[in-house]
């Protein structure tokens, strides 16, 4: 018996042999098998299993590092000083650890979501069963980063359970390598951190399916309702219960509790992050209004807190500032824990009854308390908010100070400078400052739209001035009219709506989509967002927004008073502004493009990563948008788009990851891949030029957006479009013509068709085509030829006579 | 760049609307008169580039007011020819549009336009830019048209004088346009067009067999292959006729050979079951056999429920595209429901037996008045039995092909009965009727008990995980 072996094997007769059929695979299933439709050559990958493919994108895109920190810190080795190529006491090198930093970074964030989906799969399988169904919307591809990377096609809950075995695995092996004395290559370090990020992406997928499945989210909804977000929707006179931080679990009971209890008039229940976001969509999928308001992100949570509005604070995991137990507690407001991730070294008060707990935290026994009873939960938290609000007014909570005090503060500034220098966006406190001394508070407000709330300056200043409550009580009146909209979070986007985008794709009526994604860490707040998404909308691009920028994205409104939100149509069509969700719904925008290989070109997907991610490296025109990138999970998120080789730009705080994937639009042999259809070289242009940078203002980011959607098969009319757009980008914002404009035409086709005649004078005289003027046709100069049947790819064995 | 205007002109504008408040001007519309019409010309009849206005300028026009508006292409060129007349009158909707401040809705005599306030305060104040803006968009996007002059309307008298020539002009090319059959020409269009997202597809576009979705029909195609003879639309020579029925042509089967590299050498442009055109992937309707009953539904992306056989469009959808040829399902668009040719080689519209509500009613009219009453909706049959039963109600054509089937009915029921024994070997399953001609169709009811014959022949067993245990 022990010849039996894993792996492939023949058996030459079979005699009285009983084959037991296990489950009956639907009709599809058995078509697709009919068909000859096979799990692709990586199911379940391992860290080697697409290294092949990350050297392909590695060898274009090569890594670049930006240290802040030239040593190494992590062992007692050390520390070491890597500066001047010198290796640290383990051997490693500051290229190798500098990527090591990111790889660190990324299995954090991809762990962190994971941790989530595995958390919240637990937790609904407890409630629904192994076999509740998987139920999204209209779509044949349920989970399409999941079954491209593991090959499992989950119908069930009990499914996915297999699929995070499998990525909790792997994120142990990647963190193993993370120890002294382990990988000692940059460019596989570079490897892994790709496949932290692909993880990252079957995480956040299981952990939105399951919710979306669950909890009666919108599944795939283009007509999500409009939710009310900003800290002036909050009506401060009634109880106010709020909720911080990303698994929606714990907060569902509580939502049920008020509920059922009728109390949805008599308190205020809002959130903060992407716990405010699932909130919303918890219970609106057959068209029932949203029970919860938005707050706004992780930059509003101490302004929040400090307002002394809230009554109550529940928290759950990821992104909840460390100091909420802290800066409760000055206010009187009692925080409950919900989850493993966050205690704050509260007592477990899981098993006790919900009167004894309500009674301990109301009278000051116990600042807050760890309830990881979803049930106990769900009645503490509503009705210690209905006691505490009548406690705490009788009391009288003086949270921000008066306006005599604003001035007395002001005063006490010496105009040090500590503040401004620990700033992240070194903001000109002093100057608000000087101004308060004369009672015009006015800078004050200007810092409000522009500060991240990061309370760093109290911590800076050597007199103890709390210059966010400052800032806060001079903003009162701007604060009181945070109000917007934000379409609550659709999920996925379904297969027929990309069938019907399909024409506006390939006539390039939509010239690309731009995901514009990630945390709320940027210098200008949500009017930058506005800019970018208006600008583009305007194109025809599809922007679809997910987690923190979704959120401030719908803080902004222009002259009319109108937010993005309510301007554009929210279908998956040119010009259409899409809100797929939460942090984890960013799983949906890379399964949008896994999709449409699906769709499509009937690209297999299960088990077949390498051969999808090369059909969207060469023909999706789709730009990630991390303006704001600050979290591990950012960095996670981007590197899982960066595997299915989709660029992203991150804002200028960015820079801070200290690393960025950039190729040389000047080396031409980087710039060649096969045609699929007789493995023939062919040249493409540089598009995209990144697969991640910085850009230091949106008037830099905007252009480049235009030219990185630029693909290898843009068919005449696409190019022509996309080409339009960044001609057109780069005059408005850069002033100038793009100096690599005529790298991306092939043909006269292919310029922009007001200009034609103009550019072919300028090919002519500044490049040196050769121009037929009567025909206006281009005879010789572009370095490719339009051939919309040529079939890009980079690898070698997808092309014919190759397999 | 482009400084000869006094607007900006780029796509960008294309989905700008000018509200009443923004409005200088409105041209045409509901409640005033106009059209756009381009006629094809002799070289000498056309002065290149010439612009003539019949009535007064926008600059003459007073702030918020109405006026009629036609506007008169001449086109000539070599390879220029009535049949593209249509195709270049479309532009002008996309490129009037394209003018900021400039706003341009529907088409022909229904044509709506406003001007709006800021553009004329920016220059826009006379027709004359407009029209050498599209003039020049024309020759750019068209080359095969040498000249091209305008002439614009803005005077009800004449606008009146000349609109019954204009809607003669369209009836004629509608009269032409619906006579117009795949026997009448000799030339058929390829389109690749999306073989930049679906790399294997080609589509065969004929008089009357719209692309799948949508966007070309054989003028588009002819124009696109005078542009550029080997750009993304070209023309297929039809060659001889293989089968007038079922659409088969040789120039087909071989253009369909070359362009797949050799994976089909057939195709039968107006059949369902046999060498069925590929499918891509933004095809708005999805066709699927029914064995039950032997019909065939058709389901669009609209229509969010089930078909009668418990599926929704995306599962059915799925089977098909990304360029191939799959029996059994077939990707359409709207518009071939509303050729004479309509699957003429199954049985054309008496083969079709459900479609949704909604799509049925958008395309009413060109279902054959004697069956449009046969066709079930859902809202007359959510499942394989009330469909039955509503055909065999409505008596719908497809009951003659049941005849045989019936009578070898009850000997399957039996066999289903006693179907379970597995003793040894395996009992058949109980399978539908099908056309000899079909590949195994998914099984799409559960419900059959019987067990299942399963034989090995070059297969791949694929174990994950062995247990070995010790027998008792």
């Amino acid at each position: 018996m022990s010849d039996i072996e894993t792996g492939q094997f023949s058996i030459d007769d079979l005699e009285n042999v009983q084959i037991t059929i296990g489950k009956i695979v639907g009709a599809i299933e058995k078509k697709a098998q009919e068909e000859g439709v096979e799990i692709g050559p990586t199911p379940k990958p391992g860290i080697s299993g697409l290294r092949d493919w990350d050297y392909k994108l590695l060898s274009r895109y090569q890594p670049v590092y930006t240290p802040v920190c030239d040593q190494c810190c992590y062992c007692t080795f050390g520390k070491c000083d890597l500066s001047g190529n010198k290796e640290g006491a383990c051997g490693i090198n500051m290229e190798a650890h500098q990527a090591r930093e990111t790889l660190l970074r990324v299995i954090t964030g991809a762990a962190a979501h994971a941790g989530h989906g595995r958390h919240i799969l637990h937790h609904l399988i407890d409630l629904y069963g192994h076999d509740k169904p998987i139920d999204v919307g209209p779509s044949n591809l349920l989970a399409p980063n999941t079954q491209a990377v593991t090959g499992i096609r989950p119908e069930t809950l009990g499914d996915l359970e297999e699929v995070m075995d499998y990525v909790e695995e792997q994120l142990t092996q990647l963190l193993a390598t993370i120890h002294a004395g382990q990988e000692g290559a940059a460019i596989d370090f570079e490897s892994k951190i790709l496949h932290g990020g692909m993880l990252d992406h079957v995480g956040m997928e299981v952990s939105d399916l399951a919710q979306v499945s669950c909890l009666g989210m919108p599944k795939s909804d283009p007509e999500a309702p409009l939710v009310e977000i900003g800290m002036g929707c909050i009506d401060s006179s009634k109880p106010v219960l709020v909720v911080i931080g990303h698994n929606v679990a714990g907060v569902t009971n509580i939502m049920d509790y008020i509920h059922e209890h009728d109390l949805e008039d008599k308190m205020e229940l809002a959130g903060l992050c992407c716990t405010a976001i699932d909130m919303t969509r918890y219970q609106t999928d057959q068209g029932q209004l949203p029970r919860a308001k938005v707050i706004g992100t992780l930059a509003k949570e101490l302004k929040m807190i400090r307002s002394g509005v809230p009554d109550v604070i529940v928290v759950d995991e990821q992104c909840v500032r460390a100091d909420v137990l802290d800066e409760a507690k000055k206010l009187s407001i009692p925080v409950i824990t919900t989850n493993e991730k966050i205690m704050y070294g509260l007592p477990n008060r899981s098993e006790d009854k919900p009167e004894d707990i309500i009674e301990d935290l109301s009278t000051f026994k116990e600042p807050g308390a760890l309830i990881l009873d979803f049930d106990v939960l769900g009645e503490v938290a509503p009705e210690l908010t209905l006691k505490m609000s009548k406690i705490r007014d009788e009391i009288g909570i003086k949270a921000l100070p008066t306006d005599e005090e604003l001035q007395e503060l002001s005063e006490k500034c010496v105009q040090c400078g500590a503040c401004e220098l620990d700033c992240p966006d070194n903001l000109p406190i002093m100057e608000a400052m000087r101004a308060g001394v004369d009672n015009d508070f006015s800078k004050f407000e200007y810092l409000h739209d522009k500060c991240i709330a990061c309370g760093r300056c109290d911590q800076a200043c050597p007199k103890d001035i709390p210059v966010l409550n400052m800032i806060e009580k001079a903003s009162q009146k701007l604060i009181r009219e945070e109000k917007g909209f934000m379409r609550s979070g659709r999920g996925q986007i379904s297969d027929p709506e990309i069938r019907e985008e399909g024409v506006n794709l390939v006539l390039g009526t939509t010239p690309g989509i731009i995901a514009m994604v990630g945390c709320s860490n940027y210098p200008d707040g949500t009017k930058d967002l506005y800019s970018v998404a208006d600008e583009m909308l305007k194109r025809n691009y599809i922007v679809v927004m997910s987690g923190c920028s979704a959120m401030d994205l719908g803080m902004y409104k222009n002259e009319d008073g109108e937010t993005l939100y309510e301007k554009y149509p929210s279908k998956f069509l040119a010009g259409n502004l899409i809100n797929v969700g939460s942090c984890v719904s960013n799983s949906h925008i890379t399964g949008t493009a896994i999709k449409v290989a699906a769709i499509f070109a009937q690209r297999n997907v299960s088990g077949n990563y390498e051969e999808i991610a090369d059909y969207i490296t060469n023909r999706i025109g789709a730009v990630g948008v991390a303006w704001g990138a600050y979290s591990q999970k950012a960095a996670s998120i981007a590197s899982g788009c960066n595997r299915l080789g989709i660029p992203v730009v991150v804002g200028p705080h960015g820079s801070k990851y200290r690393r960025a994937l950039i190729g040389k639009p000047y080396k031409e042999e980087d710039w060649k891949v096969y045609d699929a259809r007789n493995g023939s070289e062919m040249p493409i242009p540089a598009s995209p030029e990144f697969l991640l940078t910085t850009a230091e203002s949106i008037e830099e980011l905007l252009p480049m957006l235009a030219k990185n959607c630029i693909r290898p098969s843009d068919n005449s009319m696409g190019r022509m479009i996309k080409l339009t757009h960044y001609m057109e980008l780069s005059q408005k914002y850069l002033g100038h013509m793009p100096e690599d404009w005529y790298k991306f035409v092939r043909t006269e086709t292919d310029l922009p068709l007001a200009k034609r005649e103009e550019l072919l004078k300028m090919l002519e005289k500044d490049h040196g085509w050769e121009i037929d003027w009567k025909r206006k046709k281009i005879l010789s100069g572009p370095t490719m030829k339009a051939d919309v049947s040529a079939q890009p790819t980079n690898v070698k064995r997808l092309c014919k006579g190759e397999c | 760049m482009a400084d000869e205007f006094p607007f900006e002109i780029s796509p960008m504008f294309e989905g700008e609307r000018i509200r009443k408040d923004g409005m200088y001007a409105e041209l045409a519309g509901p409640k005033s008169k106009g059209f756009e019409l381009v006629r094809a010309a002799d070289m000498d009849d056309v002065e290149d580039g010439k612009f003539t206005l019949i009535g007064p300028d926008i600059s003459d026009m007073e702030e918020g007011s109405r006026h009629p508006l036609a506007m008169i292409y001449k086109i000539a060129g070599e390879l220029v020819e009535a049949d593209l007349e249509s195709i270049v009158e479309r532009r002008n909707h996309e490129f009037q549009n394209y003018i900021q401040g400039f706003m341009h809705l529907n088409q022909r005599d229904d044509v709506w336009m406003r001007v709006s306030k800021e553009a004329v305060e920016k220059g826009l104040t006379s027709f004359e830019s407009v029209a050498k803006a599209i003039m020049m968009l024309f020759k750019n996007e068209l080359p095969f048209i040498e000249k091209v002059e305008a002439i614009y309307i803005t005077d009800m008298d004449e606008i009146e004088k000349e609109i019954d020539n204009a809607r003669e002009v369209y009836k004629a090319r509608d009269d032409r346009t619906r006579d117009l059959h795949d026997e009448d020409v000799d030339t058929f269009y390829g389109c690749t067009l999306c073989a930049s997202f679906a790399p294997t597809n080609v589509c065969v576009v004929t008089p009357d067999r719209i692309s799948l979705c949508g966007a070309i029909n054989w003028f588009d195609g002819r124009a696109a292959a005078k542009v550029d003879p080997e750009g993304p639309q070209f023309a297929i020579p039809k060659g001889d006729v293989i089968d007038e029925e079922s659409g088969e042509y040789t120039g087909v089967n071989e253009a369909a050979e070359r362009l797949s590299s050799g994976e089909y050498d057939r195709i039968k442009l107006h059949s369902f079951f046999e060498y069925p055109h590929t499918s891509c992937g933004c095809f708005e309707v999805v066709g699927f056999y029914i064995p039950e009953v032997d019909g065939i539904g058709w389901i669009d992306r609209d229509f969010a429920g089930t078909a009668p056989n418990g599926l929704q469009f995306s599962t059915m959808a799925g089977q098909t595209g990304g360029g191939k040829q799959v029996v059994g399902f077939l990707g359409v668009g709207v518009n071939y429901f509303r050729s004479p040719k309509f699957i003429q080689s199954d049985g054309g519209w008496n083969r079709v037996v459900w479609m949704p509500k909604m799509l049925k009613d958008k395309v009413l009219n060109d279902i054959p008045e004697d069956i449009r009453d046969k066709i079930a909706t859902e809202e007359d049959a959510t499942d394989v039995d009330s469909l039955r039963t509503f055909l065999k109600e409505k008596d719908h054509p497809i009951l003659e092909r049941w005849v045989e089937e019936e009578e070898e009915a009850p000997e399957e029921e039996e066999e289903a009965e006693t179907a379970p024994q597995a003793q040894g070997g395996f009992t058949a399953p109980q399978m539908m009727q099908m056309p000899s001609n079909m590949p195994s169709m998914p099984m799409m009811s559960g419900g059959g008990s019987g067990g299942v014959k399963v034989i090995l022949k070059n297969a791949k067993v694929s174990i994950d995980k062995v247990i070995i245990k010790k027998q008792d």
